[in-house]
Parts: structure tokens; C-alpha cells; sequence
């Protein structure tokens, strides 16, 4: 326990430099944002309302509220967030492979470290995970703060009520239970230990090994969706609770044999 | 000891280990010699569990590696096995961190005998200090077994020198040691047995005093004998 919060801490310091400039991209591009769309949503009020000599509440009869979700929707709030996640899963692989290539093969230390070699998955699968859900709470704070800078520029009265649940895309990342968060993070959870297990297939087997991953990955993944896929193919003959239950399973038939078979690996088929 | 015992270790359907065998004692200085590419590294790294043997077995001190054994043995590779991007003195804390068995007191005393800086950057060192910094992180740990992979290879002449010097110290001691090269003179003096491995086999295991005494020849001369028939 001790090497895995050892190891932990040193994994996350290893992205933290990379991981503070994404955080710093997201914050800048946001915020730059937040301003741009609001100021430009107010210009194009005060051009329309000039010409047509409209009041307020003319206006907003004729053409509608500004809503959060405008600014949402646009590049400046998304584009920061699909880099930083194409940035995460890129580092999903190169969590391993950075050990192996360069000149310095720090895979040797790692795998000679008087510990149980699957502490080394573990703490890089908490350490991505650890990465994901920082984003996803920093982002819970920039959101409130994007809000008060809409509403310094738009007047509340121009504004159409906003919650989470308006935008498809915040409500997957930020479920409105408990139960689905947990079970949206530990699906997620389940595809990074998957890869994770992949790759070390591949630094197993090598060339061969590439195939087998594959293999395997398409394995995990259809068993893990046979509870719906067998569902639809019976056109609904079990309850949503019985499916639920099913996939619970699956899933964790899924990553208990993802982590046993990267033990397997770790100990007695790794190369370096 | 050591035992390897029988391992025969495949790539694809090329045999690399053709079940071969030899034992390292405790406190005994064992030279794997042989031609780049006879599968010294392979042995090594198939001690230490860093690649799989098809068949075989290695027992160290007649036990199977497990995780408690890298406080007992430990390998140094030819390359140093630290982030590049860390100091000397980050990587000695990673390695206190991780092992029971650093001596910090040992690995200071080897950074002042080797005149090395430990707030240099392991990346900006060079190849001769980069080496000796490695050998640190293997010689500071108090294990019994030390498996060092060409630690003379492509290091300038003094560099060579202070190492071997370790060699003869109390550093090394008590240890036993297997160490690998492809060039013997450099370390003739120093080892105590030596395995003469050609193809994924060992062609003749001997105690160099022994032979030295006993019938008059040098390692050199029985690598003579030995390989070109």
C-alpha cells in the first residue's frame, strides 16, 4: 500500500507539468471565451435593438433569451476540452510506453522495485483516472465562474434559466445521481484497464502480440455489451433492472480478468 | 548462489539459451564471457525476471525470484535506469524510497569518490558519469547479489579505471557479483570465475585462480583454447 501511494504520487507528478498547462489552456480558453460570446451576443442585441428601435422586452419577445448553453456549444468551451481529452487518452498509452523507449529504460527500476508488479498498473490506472476526474471537478468550478462572467455582461433579464441537465453533453459528464456517476467513471475505468491490460500484451509478445491485444480487446468489449446486445436480440425480454444487473457482472467479470491477466503478464511474461 | 539451471529461452524460433547452466557463488566475482549477441544480457535479464525462459530454472540462493529478492539481488543494466529528467540526488530519493536496503551514507561516499555533482541533471551527464551513477544505484543498495551488463563498455579510460578500483574495494566484498563482457582484459584481475558462453551455451566454466596455478594460463588463453577449438 505504501509503494502505491509512493508510486501514485510519483506518476502523477510526472504529467503534472503537462497537466498544469492543460488546465491553464482550458481556464484561458474559456474564460476568453465566456467574454467573447457574451460581448458579441450583446453587440448584435444593441445593433438590432438601435435599428428597430426595440426595448428590452421587445426584444426578447421578437428573438429569444441568451442562453448558457450558447456559449457551451461553442468552440471556445469545447475545444480546450476535446484536446485535453485526445491529450489524456494519447497519455493512456504513453503512461507505458515512456518507460520502455528513450534512452533511459526506467521500465527496469520500475519492474525491480521490491513490490508486487501489478502496483505499477494500478497506480498509472489511478493516476489517469486521477488526471480525468480533476479535469472534470475543475470544470465543475470554471462553469460557475464562466456564469458570473456572462451574467457581469448580459443583463439577467436577457438570460433563459441554466442547469446541467439542459446540455446533453455536461449532463453525461456530470450525472445527476450518484449511482450514474459511478457508473459512467466506472465504465471508463473498465476501457482504460482494458488498454492498459492490451498493451501490456503487446509489450509481451511483440509483434504477435498486437494481434492478440486486439483479440482480447474485442473479447472484453463484447462481452461486456452481450447483456444489451442479447436484449435487443430477444426484443426486450428482460427487465431494465435484470440488464442492469447483467452488465453489473459482465463488468466485473471484465476488469477482474483485465487486472488478473495483466498480473499474469507482469510476472511472468513482461520484456524489456 | 545463483543456479541457472537447464534454461533455454527462444525469440520467435531462433534459441537464444540452449539450456544452459552455471552457478554464481556469494562473494565470488562470476565474468559471463562471450561475443555480443551469445544471450549474455538475455541471462541477466532472465535472473532478474525481466523477460520469460521457455523452460529452465533460476534460483537465487534456492528460491525463485519473487518480489523480496530485489532487496537481495540487484541488476545493473548498460543503461541507467532513472528518469532523465531527474537529479542525482531525486534519483537516490526514489531509490530510498523504494528500497529497505539503500545506504544513502554508501551512495554519498561513492558520489564523492567518483567527483559527482548531486544536483546535476542525469540527463546532462556524460556517458562515463552517467555509468557511474547507475553503478551507484546498484553498489548502495545492500544486497547480496549485483549483476552489472558491460559496466566498461564505450567509457573513457579513467572513468574504466575508478570502477574497476570499486571492484577491489569493500563495496564489493561478501557479494557475489556476475558481470558480463565481450572484452576480458580489462577485468581479468579482477574476477574469480569465469563462464564462456558461445551460442546460447556455456563452452567451459572454470576458477581462474585454479587454472592460473594449476596449469599455468590466463582466462585469455583458455578463451583461445576454448574458442577456436
Amino acid at each position: 500500500m505504501k509503494h502505491y501511494l509512493k508510486l501514485l504520487n510519483f506518476e502523477v507528478n510526472r504529467f503534472f507539468k503537462l497537466y498544469l498547462t492543460l488546465i491553464g489552456l482550458i481556464i484561458v480558453s474559456q474564460f476568453i471565451g465566456a467574454i467573447v460570446v457574451s460581448k458579441g451576443y450583446m453587440n448584435g442585441v444593441d445593433q438590432v435593438m438601435y435599428k428597430n428601435q426595440l426595448s428590452m422586452s421587445q426584444y426578447t419577445e421578437e428573438y429569444g433569451l441568451f442562453s448558457f448553453n450558447q456559449f457551451v456549444g461553442s468552440g471556445w468551451f469545447l475545444l480546450p476540452i476535446f484536446f485535453s481529452i485526445a491529450i489524456l487518452m494519447i497519455y493512456v498509452f504513453f503512461i507505458w510506453y515512456r518507460d520502455w523507449f528513450g534512452k533511459n529504460t526506467f521500465i527496469y527500476r520500475l519492474l525491480m522495485l521490491p513490490t508486487e508488479r501489478i502496483t505499477i498498473y494500478f497506480s498509472k490506472l489511478t493516476t489517469i483516472m486521477l488526471l480525468v476526474l480533476g479535469l472534470v471537478a475543475l470544470q465543475i468550478v470554471l462553469i460557475s465562474i464562466e456564469m458570473q462572467i456572462v451574467n457581469s455582461i448580459i443583463p439577467t433579464d436577457l438570460q433563459s434559466h441554466f442547469s446541467f441537465n439542459d446540455d446533453y453533453s455536461l449532463e453525461r459528464l456530470y450525472p445527476n445521481t450518484l449511482t450514474e456517476f459511478i457508473l459512467i467513471y466506472g465504465v471508463g475505468l473498465i476501457f482504460v484497464a482494458v488498454l492498459f491490460t492490451a498493451i501490456l500484451i503487446e509489450r509481451s509478445y511483440g509483434l504477435q502480440g498486437i494481434f492478440i491485444a486486439i483479440v482480447y480487446g474485442m473479447l472484453s468489449s463484447g462481452v461486456f455489451i452481450a447483456p444489451l446486445l442479447v436484449n435487443r436480440f430477444l426484443n426486450g425480454y428482460f427487465y431494465s433492472l435484470e440488464v442492469f444487473l447483467l452488465e453489473l457482472v459482465m463488468s466485473v467479470i471484465v476488469l477482474v480478468s483485465a487486472i488478473w491477466i495483466a498480473n499474469h503478464l507482469l510476472k511472468y511474461k513482461i520484456r524489456v | 548462489m545463483i543456479e541457472v539451471k537447464n534454461v533455454e529461452k527462444k525469440y520467435g524460433k531462433k534459441r537464444v539459451l540452449k539450456g544452459l547452466s552455471f552457478t554464481a557463488e556469494k562473494g565470488e566475482i562470476t565474468c559471463l564471457i562471450g561475443i555480443n549477441g551469445v544471450g549474455k544480457t538475455t541471462i541477466m535479464k532472465a535472473i532478474m525476471a525481466l523477460t520469460p525462459i521457455n523452460s529452465g530454472e533460476i534460483l537465487i540462493d534456492g528460491e525463485k525470484i519473487r518480489k523480496e529478492s530485489f532487496e537481495k539481488i540487484t541488476f545493473i543494466p548498460d543503461t541507467i535506469t532513472m528518469l532523465p529528467q531527474m537529479k542525482i540526488c531525486e534519483a537516490f530519493a526514489f531509490m530510498a524510497d523504494f528500497y529497505k536496503n539503500w545506504d544513502s551514507k554508501r551512495a554519498d561516499e561513492l558520489l564523492q569518490f567518483f567527483k559527482l555533482d548531486s544536483t546535476e541533471r542525469i540527463a546532462n551527464l556524460s556517458k562515463g558519469n552517467m555509468a557511474k551513477v547507475n553503478m551507484i544505484l546498484g553498489l548502495a543498495l545492500n544486497v547480496d547479489y549485483l549483476l552489472m551488463d558491460e559496466p566498461f563498455s564505450g567509457i573513457d579510460i579513467f572513468s574504466r579505471e575508478q570502477i574497476a578500483e570499486v571492484f577491489t574495494s569493500h563495496l564489493i566484498e561478501d557479494r557475489g557479483v556476475i558481470i558480463t563482457t565481450h572484452e576480458i582484459s580489462d577485468i581479468e584481475h579482477l574476477i574469480d570465475r569465469a563462464v564462456l558462453i558461445d551460442n546460447g551455451e556455456v563452452l567451459k566454466e572454470f576458477s581462474v585462480e585454479e587454472v592460473r596455478e594449476k596449469e599455468g594460463k590466463s582466462v585469455v588463453d583458455v578463451m583461445r583454447e576454448v574458442y577456436r577449438g
